[in-house]
């Protein structure tokens, strides 16, 4: 997401704003689910945490789900992907790109992971053109939902990832009795064509601002100092050596918090092969900086090889690195860091507010 | 290596369940034999040759016959490769390697125990032999065998992922153990099994070893923080790693 | 609503190159000749890479070694070091592969016009440069004077004999090499001793030159400071990097120097650009 003031709730998209009962709201996804090709997912409670899955009825969807294991990245940019399949057949090679692309229908998405789904989309589609990752993307359906609950990790609002007015099809904010729609695109709109609705009233409206309003208020976690401060104040510190490895001393080196982030997109590529020999695919799965090997190469030298230098360049790339290359922190305060870390150092809000107040005490 | 190269299953001291793992590979097993030849494999079959490329073997080393008879194979062989946890580093047969032998000995035979030939120490076949090729996992997974069988054929030095458990048991959205309050050695165990127990609605034992780099303070530091007392860390550290983490802090010393 | 099962081209499809024939230089190195289909052209930089894909072992990131003002096949200079590169040691002329690219940004030619050039290439350092040196050989009107300055470890690493004594007899290019040592075993007649020393004996102006460099990570740094201390300014050096490539396409991040990615900004970079980058080590 683009380092973006708090948004100002008062501009807007009164226009665009449908009203509909929650029943109609059961009715479009039990529709989808039944006659779209696109498998529909959303949140839904599994063993003791929420996670996106397929659904198979809007009822078993957990609309008041505060935070999920993995984020809905993970139908664009699959955890493991076939990038590339070969066959031999008499001396000769046929090489593919994988062609398990298709689209999905993605309902209930935070406005937070809107937000990374809008920095991946910056990165694959407008700038580097990840091929599999525009198909997917481009053929999905993205269903918002205002958050309800908020996670005690989170600290969404610091980065203005709490709500949000764009990155979706739909937005779906629950008023109580009923849902209030903001309609963020022409497949947005189509999807509600055949629904019971009416124009939202000015104060179903309101109370939809309200909510938001209230929503930022309601977060335990905060940073300490506006996120556009984060590159300087990264840059300031990289040679706090010190710094990095006092956080480093505990950290286990697992990735986890890589493996969750939902702006992560580093990713590794390996050969599997069939069974017979002449066959297999070229597997992309996920990767992070945070894992021994990661910045290795085939010679043995490792560029990164202490785990102080690796956590140093995690904080780096989501404040610094990739703000100076996509004018975006590629932190969305999500939350998810925090809670998979079992060590506890990967809470990005000590991280940098340690930093600013060894910078401003 | 030929192409269809020759190999044999051997057992030393364990439990046969990594061959019973090539075994279920079921039908798959009739693509394995259209690109090996299996000379040797008691679980399955009851010929038996010593004219082989590749020696798969299961099993730690225990008896002084052990070592004898893994050093023939080692001869014969061109390829060595260590089936499962047991031969790869040791595995569950460790786990008595730092308690006094002859208390194991009469706990497990009683009152035989005098007729056990055993070494004092369950160890992998490398501190016998050297072994070019390592599959651990108690049980293995089966899909590493294919793997590794494959690349072999291809020319392939396998090489093990160095990624902890808990990298897999994210993509895959565990709910972490510890979330639980059970304690998990996922952090500091070599993935490549899609952390499936965790899966299963346990933790991971570590049952794959240890990864290259283990960051062991600060682990420990995690199961303090659990509730653990040093001793009751250790025996976490002892299930599999008996062998292996006592060689690890010797080979760190030494540099 | 949009199709969900059109067929994707993407980038990471490689096309079918065939292996033309190999030349073998020492026991690990050796240059393939690759030829690729009639439809499709390269179209390099000096100092760019491609992704080598060997089916069944894996995909690779190679600098190539042919300097785009020959036409004809593309060659590589690989050391056999890791699974894709033993693989490859063992294919023969015939063998199919994979290619993708090119990547990167290599040297560019036009701003380097006018200039005196002075290549220094350690060990396997040679095989990106080569292309650059042989660009300014053939169109050696556009440069000042060239020098290459070649270390390696020992005789038998020697890489290029052929060419190299071409380039020693050469009047369009002063060619200086040295070995490390020379072990009993082999004989040697030229000079003994690491690159760095040659920096000093070479002759070039340090207003004119600029100097192109690629070697073992450890070389950089040495060979850095000798050429500062011959008074050549900073951003006069290019600097060819080598890291973990995956994609080759400023996505997987294995490439990364702080917040560089040397599959696009680089693997040639100015010095200045790196200079400050703890990560690129120089
Ligand atoms: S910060 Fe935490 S989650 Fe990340 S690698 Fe370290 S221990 Fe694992
Ligand atoms: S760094 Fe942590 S809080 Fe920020 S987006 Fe990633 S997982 Fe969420
Ligand atoms: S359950 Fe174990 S393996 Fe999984 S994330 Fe937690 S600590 Fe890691
Ligand atoms: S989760 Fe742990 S114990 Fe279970 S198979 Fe994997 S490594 Fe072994
Ligand atoms: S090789 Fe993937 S980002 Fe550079």
């Amino acid at each position: 997401m683009t380092v973006r003031a708090v948004a100002d709730s008062s501009v807007g998209r009164v226009d665009g704003m449908k009203t509909l009962a929650k029943s109609e709201f059961e009715t479009l996804i039990d529709g989808l689910i039944d006659d779209d090709p696109r498998s529909v997912v959303g949140p839904q409670r599994r063993s003791g945490q929420y996670v996106f899955e397929e659904l198979d009825s809007a009822a078993d969807l957990a609309l008041e789900y505060d935070l999920t294991a993995l984020s809905p990245k993970k139908y664009l940019l699959p955890q493991y992907e076939q990038l590339l399949t070969y066959e031999r057949t008499d001396g000769e090679y046929e090489m593919h790109a994988g062609t398990d692309t298709e689209g999905v229908i993605i309902v209930g998405v935070h406005p937070y992971d809107l937000a990374a789904i809008e920095h991946l989309d910056k990165v694959h589609i407008d700038t580097m053109g990840d091929e599999p990752y525009r198909k997917r993307r481009e053929d999905s359906l993205l269903i918002g939902l205002t958050m309800q609950s908020v996670a005690p990790e989170s600290f969404a609002a610091s980065m203005g990832a709490a709500t949000t007015d764009s990155g979706y099809d739909l937005l779906v904010t629950d008023i109580g009795d009923r849902f209030v729609v903001d309609i963020g695109s022409f497949e947005g709109n189509e999807l509600l064509a055949d629904l019971d609705t009416h124009s939202a009233s000015h104060s179903e409206v309101q109370e939809v601002r309200r909510i938001e309003d209230d929503l930022r208020g309601r977060f335990e976690r905060e940073l300490q100092f506006p996120p556009e401060e984060l590159p300087t104040l990264l840059a300031e510190h990289y040679d706090d050596m010190e710094f990095w490895e006092s956080y480093a001393e505990q950290c286990l080196s697992c990735g986890s918090c890589n493996m969750v982030c939902p702006t992560c997109y580093c990713f590794q590529v390996e050969t599997v092969r069939d069974l017979g020999g002449d066959s297999g695919y070229q597997q992309r799965s996920w990767d992070g900086c945070l894992l021994e090997e990661f910045a290795s190469v085939a010679q043995g030298e490792n560029f990164r090889e202490e785990v102080a230098q690796r956590h140093r360049h995690r904080f780096m790339r989501k404040g610094l690195y990739v703000y100076e290359r996509y004018g975006d922190v590629s932190c969305v305060g999500c939350g998810r860091c925090t809670r998979h870390c079992v060590a506890d150092v990967a809470d990005p809000t000590d991280v940098y507010n340690d930093l600013w107040e060894a910078t401003n005490a | 290596m030929t192409e269809r190269p020759r190999v044999a299953f051997f057992d030393f001291t364990g439990c046969e369940g990594d061959q019973l793992q090539v075994v279920n590979l079921e039908e798959r097993l009739f693509d394995l034999v259209e690109v090996v030849e299996v000379v040797s494999f008691r679980e399955a079959m009851s010929e038996h040759s010593d004219d082989y490329e590749i020696a798969f073997i299961e099993g730690s080393v225990v008896t002084a016959h052990d070592e004898e008879r893994l050093a023939g194979i080692r001869e014969n062989a061109d390829v060595v490769v260590a089936l499962g946890s047991c031969a790869a580093f040791g595995g569950i047969n460790a786990i008595r390697n730092d308690q006094d032998f002859e208390t194991v000995t009469e706990r497990v035979y009683g009152d035989d125990a005098d007729m056990i030939e055993a070494n004092p120490e369950a160890r992998p076949i490398e501190s016998v032999v050297e072994v070019d090729a390592t599959i651990p996992g108690c049980p293995i997974d089966r899909e590493e065998f294919v793997q590794v069988v494959t690349g072999l054929i291809r020319g392939v030095e396998p090489t093990l992922p160095n990624h902890p458990v808990c990298v897999e048991c994210k993509l895959e959205e565990n709910e972490c153990a510890f979330h639980r309050d059970e304690i998990c050695l996922g952090p500091v165990t070599r993935g490549g099994c899609g952390a499936d127990c965790v899966g299963e609605g346990t933790h991971c034992w570590g049952c794959r070893g240890m990864v290259d780099t283990p960051s062991e303070d600060a682990y420990t530091a995690v199961l303090e923080e659990h509730g653990l007392d040093a001793e009751e860390i250790v025996e976490q550290y002892q299930l599999y790693w008996g062998w292996q983490r006592p060689e690890r802090a010797t080979q760190e010393e030494a540099q | 609503m949009l199709e969900t099962t059109e067929t994707v081209r993407s980038e990471y499809e490689p096309v079918q190159g065939r292996i033309a024939w190999i030349e073998q230089f020492t026991d690990q190195d050796k240059l393939y000749v690759i030829s690729l289909p009639d439809d499709v052209e390269l179209d390099h930089d000096p100092g760019q890479f491609v992704e080598l894909f060997v089916p069944g072992v894996g995909e690779a990131p190679f600098s190539i070694s042919s300097s785009p003002t020959k036409d004809g096949p593309l060659e590589l200079c690989i050391r056999a070091v890791g699974n894709v590169t033993r693989a490859l040691d063992s294919m023969e002329g015939g063998d199919p592969l994979g290619i993708r690219g090119p990547y990167g940004t290599g040297f560019d030619p036009e701003a380097l016009a006018g200039d005196d050039l002075l290549f220094v290439a350690g060990g396997i350092g040679l095989a990106p440069l080569r292309s650059m040196i042989n660009y300014a050989l053939d169109r050696s009107g556009e440069f000042g004077d060239l020098t290459t300055l070649y270390g390696c470890k020992e005789p038998a690493e020697q890489l290029f004999p052929e060419e190299l004594q071409r380039w020693d007899d050469s009047e369009e290019m002063a060619f200086y090499e040295t070995v490390d040592q020379c072990p009993e075993d082999q004989t040697w007649e030229g000079r003994e001793g690491v690159i760095t020393e040659l920096i000093p004996e070479a002759e070039f102006d340090p207003e004119t030159t600029t100097a192109l460099v690629c070697g073992p990570p450890v070389m950089y740094r040495f060979v850095i400071e000798s050429l500062q201390e011959q008074g050549l300014a900073d951003d006069h050096i290019y600097l060819s990097l080598e890291r973990n490539m995956h994609c080759g396409r400023g996505l997987c991040g294995h490439c990364q120097i702080n917040e560089l990615y040397v599959c696009v900004d680089g693997p040639v970079f100015n010095y200045p650009e790196v200079r400050d980058k703890s990560e690129a080590e120089v």
